[in-house]
């Protein structure tokens, strides 16, 4: 059962043009020029009950906006939005009581209160009785491990462990969809790592829907069994993780050194990526050639090490992304 | 519907409370604020016991009713800084993308953006507000009223704040009128307003309406008129709905901002 559903999902900004300069600046007062930009262009797509979706596009490509859109922080110009049966349009409040969000350039703690103090406050917001945010504070203190910290001032925390408490403030509510903007931004990679881990152990334990977006691949790849790619206002692609590395696992990424130098210029399915002398990493296009005949041209008695890997997850999105830019 | 009610209430004292405990953090600056805010305000008393001290009358007020026209002055700046602090740069806040995260609250938007700070020097203005009455003559129907006019006064420069700041939503840098307007509810406030006449007069009781923030207050503590009473609580009211109905007539258009914020 689908418990986001965008339909023809568009929205426009009006931004003033200005000419450089002062003379731009004074002629900007009398003669405003603007400019419409289309953030985002006739989106479709649903999301299922208990789903961990990643919707990634690069900067500027209507991510924000639609998640923006989807929680009610934004009006959308045209087009249907409906999360959990409410329109977020009509029903703000009614929707902020079954949705959480986390956005990781903004806070939404106080600094100068504990993390304990914080989400009684977040229960109050929620209009929680306090015997119930007592249980839950204790329930998902354990299950995000703030046992430690939860007494300390937010302020004196790392930026690990407030992060942690961002998404523990959006979970008092019981949400049954979060929205995750960008949570493991800044952080370290052990953090991250933590981080991905608890969001994963949340969803299995409530089956809370996770809507993410990060331009981190390991967030995407770890946490996502669906990706939506949004590029310049517009879905590009939305396919499972799995069919998304299958398709575009076409090409092999062969590392070796060699004995002597080996010429692959104009070899047809071959690209090179770097070549140093005896060291050589070249990119290998399975529908046009098999790898075994790719070692065949560099002869496997010249070869002293070879490595063979599937393109990396983020070299692909960065594909997509570039290939849908050209179009 | 009345539980609604009563929740926002407790989430907004609940900001206030928590704004003020974060200002308390220091107490030494807490407190200094306080103190400087009272000699700030006495000191301009002493150009008045100038100006009495040469006439016994000015604009139709006797020297205690300009300590009491100071007292409502002070009293309604300080109530809408102490608890609504924000209403007077929301400008800024709607500019920089600041409400997202009260948009994804089910509270109102409005009140959950104007309590979330506090003006420490605020208490210094409200408690020398209330010294005024003191030194005016105190009684306790004078105090109740008093304490009516400083809120009723309090909440209409706020509401004035809120439609000036809400010009954001349609305009850009409306920072700059915001500012202005604000200004000129304060710097009109602590003039009798006999010395006013005609036009100015006008504006005084319309479009900037210091005339029902203070004026009419001072006419009401001066002698009991429940007519005017009730013409400014119903003013109030009247600004107030003014001030949501602009506010969310504009939210539709807020266009929110990737800034990094924190909330500090």
């Amino acid at each position: 059962m689908a418990i986001i559903k965008v339909n023809n999902l568009s929205k426009t900004f009006r931004v003033k043009l200005k000419e450089k300069g002062l003379k731009g600046s004074f002629k900007s007062i009398f003669k405003p020029k603007y400019k419409v930009i289309k953030a985002v262009k006739n989106i479709n797509f649903e999301v299922e009950k208990g789903e961990m979706i990643a919707f990634i596009g690069p900067n500027g490509a209507g991510k924000s906006t639609t998640i923006k859109m989807l929680t009610g922080i934004l009006y959308p110009d045209k087009g249907d939005i409906s999360v959990l049966d409410i329109d977020p349009k009509k029903e703000r409040k009614k929707l902020a009581y079954n949705i959480g969000t986390v956005f990781g350039q903004k806070e939404q703690l106080w600094t100068h209160l504990t993390p304990y103090d914080n989400f009684k406050f977040f229960g109050a917001i929620y209009d929680i009785p306090d015997s119930r945010v007592e249980k839950k504070i204790n329930k998902l203190t354990e299950l995000f491990e703030l046992g430690e910290f939860i007494n300390t001032p937010v302020r004196n925390l790392s930026l690990g462990q407030r992060i942690r408490c961002e998404i523990v403030a959006s979970l008092i509510h019981e949400p049954k969809i979060l929205f995750l903007d960008e949570p493991t931004i800044g952080l370290d990679p052990v953090v991250k790592e933590n981080i991905r881990t608890l969001i994963k152990r949340m969803n299995k334990e409530y089956k809370t829907t996770i809507f993410l977006t990060s331009h981190d691949v390991g967030d995407i790849e770890k946490l996502c069994k669906r990706v939506i790619i949004i590029n310049n206002g517009q879905v590009v692609l939305d396919d499972s993780m799995e069919n998304l590395k299958y398709h575009y696992l076409n090409k092999k990424i062969v590392e070796a050194k060699m004995k002597e130098k080996v010429n692959l210029d104009d070899e047809e399915g071959i690209t090179i990526l770097k070549d140093k002398g005896y060291n050589l990493k070249i990119e290998v296009d399975t529908k046009k050639r098999s790898v075994a005949d790719a070692l065949k041209l560099l002869n496997p008695d010249n070869i002293v090490d070879i490595n063979i890997s599937n393109m990396p997850l983020e070299e692909i999105i960065s594909n997509i992304y570039k290939n849908e830019a050209e179009k | 519907m009345l539980t609604a009610v009563k929740n926002q209430f407790k989430i907004s004292f609940l900001t206030i409370k928590y704004a003020l405990m974060r200002e308390m953090l220091n107490k030494v600056t807490f407190i200094t604020n306080i103190i400087f805010m009272i000699l700030n305000n006495a000191s301009f008393i002493v150009q008045w016991i100038v100006l009495y001290s040469l006439k016994d009358n000015v604009g139709g007020y006797t020297f205690k009713q300009v300590l009491l026209l100071w007292g409502i002055a002070a009293g309604t700046y300080g109530v809408s800084r102490f608890f609504f602090k924000k209403a007077f740069s929301l400008a800024d806040a709607i500019n920089n993308g600041k409400l997202d995260s009260y948009l994804v609250q089910p509270k109102n938007v409005l009140l959950s953006t104007i309590t979330t700070d506090v003006e420490p020097s605020a208490i210094g203005d409200i408690l020398y507000a209330y010294i005024m009455l003191f030194i005016y003559g105190f009684t306790i129907e004078k105090f109740l009223l008093f304490t009516l006019f400083i809120f009723t006064g309090g909440f209409t420069l706020v509401a004035i704040a809120v439609i000036l700041g809400s010009l954001s939503f349609w305009f850009n840098k409306t920072d700059m009128i915001a500012d202005v307007g604000n200004s000129l509810t304060t710097n009109f406030a602590t003039y009798p307003d006999g010395i006013f006449k005609g036009v100015v007069k006008g504006i005084l009781y319309t479009i900037i309406p210091v005339g029902m923030i203070n004026y009419i207050p001072i006419k009401i503590l001066t002698e009991f008129n429940i007519w005017l009473t009730l013409g400014v609580l119903g003013f109030t009211i009247f600004m107030i709905f003014l001030a949501f109905f602009i506010f969310n007539k504009g939210l539709k258009r807020y266009s929110s901002s990737n800034l990094m914020i924190a909330r500090l």
